[in-house]
């Protein structure tokens, strides 16, 4: 790759990143793209970004190829590897001769038979925090440059405030929607109850009673119950006239439901 | 004024001191602002909003407004998720809240400041913020503002979902969450046969229209003393 072509394209990728942050996408394609762009202008033959679970285990997200090879190789490295020795660190980790990388036995033996003859791990670091790494791997003997390490540090930290940006955002719609589920739910009621209380005469301390008896008797939150009475998909005098026919009826186990 | 001075990080920017979340979230803007008193809502779907604090009888009453007229900078923030100033309401123009706008004066309210209560991107609730004097909030008092609707998302949220779930503690009596209001739609919605939403909507022109808040005609007519249906028209 000429000089101006790299800069070409490590702008694009820079580019490509920062659009990433405001539209709406998919992280997962923008990390298949950050990794394959980063193979390409660093001048590696493939690449994998591995990133924690919500279990503490690393993961591949992404990869130049999704051969089975480039995987177990990547899987091996963050069990014993370059890669687990990255994010432990939060350091890069570069292995210029695999050969030579005896203290990784099972990761070395498959790396070699897959033709990859070095390594190099880049943190997905922010702020003292390391959730992943991005590992590069060569089929000839050699450590990147500092240029290109360089190069590939800068991909790789726009890539994390990419993730932890979709995450926070993600974590954030979750929160949202269970406060309206909650919100909804108590307006729901209260609705119910007023109605309740019109039809019956009763107050809504009696209303409610009444809701909640019936949801039990039938299994039904009573989100669902109020929702059913004001939408008016349920009657009110259902309330009423079948309880007396559900407590002879029933031999029901009393269950544990959501409200 | 950027987006990114908006969005800000999770920590609070220098010198701007911690709080401690206690019950009382209207507390620190308060203590912490140039403002008489503050109010917080979380912003329900449907244009409604539920409310967690009012710090004295005029927040409330501002609160009680904005909720039963539908407009005011609340409604702004929650349809912009930016902030919303006037500060000095009695000589600038108030295209988006006219209604609102109009009765203020008469409150003793010189001015209004809301914040939008953000986690990440998503808009959770509003802040809102007055004044009995007129006069701008300088810029490290709006820094301070928008830290600490920030900070007060989770709070917020927690004190709203805790709040909902009470079914029948004194508490929940006192809480604002407007249950008579909804109780009044339940009881509307049989009386004429009419929608949840279309209840609302009368419930809402009755009060408007004579001059009373949302929330005593709701208490009336679940009290019994106004029946819908003995309204002409």
């Amino acid at each position: 790759m000429t000089s101006a072509s790299r800069e070409h394209r490590l702008n694009a990728a820079f580019v490509m990143v920062a659009d990433s942050l405001t539209d709406d996408y998919d992280v997962v394609d923008l990390l298949h793209t950050l990794v394959s762009e980063c193979t390409e202008i660093v001048n590696v033959q493939a690449g994998g970004l591995l990133l924690l679970d919500a279990d503490g285990e690393l993961q591949v997200v992404a990869s130049t190829t999704e051969s089975a090879e480039l995987v177990e190789v990547l899987q091996l490295a963050a069990g014993a590897g370059p890669c687990l020795d990255c994010f432990a660190t939060g350091e890069q980790v570069s292995v210029p001769d695999v050969a030579a990388a005896a203290r990784w036995p099972a990761f070395q033996e498959e790396a070699l038979r897959r033709g990859f003859r070095s390594v190099h791990a880049i943190p997905l670091r922010l702020r003292g925090d390391t959730i992943g790494t991005m590992n590069l791997f060569g089929t000839s003997v050699g450590a990147l440059s500092a240029r290109d390490a360089s190069a590939a540090q800068a991909l790789a930290d726009v890539a994390t405030i990419s993730i932890l940006q979709q995450r926070v955002s993600a974590h954030a719609q979750l929160i949202a929607e269970q406060l309206q589920r909650a919100l909804d739910s108590r307006v729901l009621i209260e609705q119910a109850k007023g109605a309740v209380a019109q039809v019956n005469g009763t107050s809504m301390d009696e209303s409610f009673t009444l809701l909640r008896r019936y949801a039990r008797d039938r299994n039904l939150s009573l989100h669902a119950l109020a929702e059913a009475i004001t939408n008016r998909s349920l009657p009110i005098s259902a309330l009423t006239t079948s309880h007396e026919d559900v407590r002879m009826s029933s031999r029901r186990p009393a269950a544990r439901k959501q409200e | 004024m950027t987006d990114a001075f908006y969005t800000g990080s999770g920590a609070p920017p220098a010198g701007i001191p911690e709080w401690e979340w206690g019950d009382d979230l209207c507390a620190p803007f308060v203590e912490l602002l140039p403002v008489s008193g503050a109010s917080i809502s979380v912003l329900r779907r449907d244009g409604d909003a539920t409310t967690v604090c009012t710090s004295d009888a005029l927040a409330q009453r501002l609160d009680a407004m904005q909720f039963a007229l539908g407009e005011g900078p609340r409604w702004v923030v929650a349809r912009t998720a930016k902030p919303s100033f006037s500060a000095d309401v009695a000589r600038e123009s108030h295209p988006d809240w006219p209604v609102f706008g109009a009765g203020l004066p008469t409150l003793g309210v010189s001015a209004l400041f809301a914040f939008p209560i953000l986690t990440g991107p998503v808009l959770l609730g509003v802040v809102d913020l007055y004044r009995r004097s007129p006069g701008a909030l300088d810029r490290d008092a709006t820094a301070r503002a928008l830290s600490l609707a920030r900070r007060v998302a989770a709070p917020a949220v927690r004190e709203a979902m805790r709040a909902a779930a009470d079914e029948g503690s004194p508490e929940a009596k006192r809480h604002s969450l407007r249950r008579e209001v909804h109780q009044a739609v339940g009881m509307v919605f049989v009386q004429l046969d009419v929608t949840t939403a279309e209840a609302l909507e009368l419930l809402r022109a009755y009060a408007f229209s004579t001059g009373r808040p949302l929330e005593d005609v709701a208490l009336d007519v679940v009290d019994r003393a106004l029946d819908f249906r003995d309204l002409p028209g």
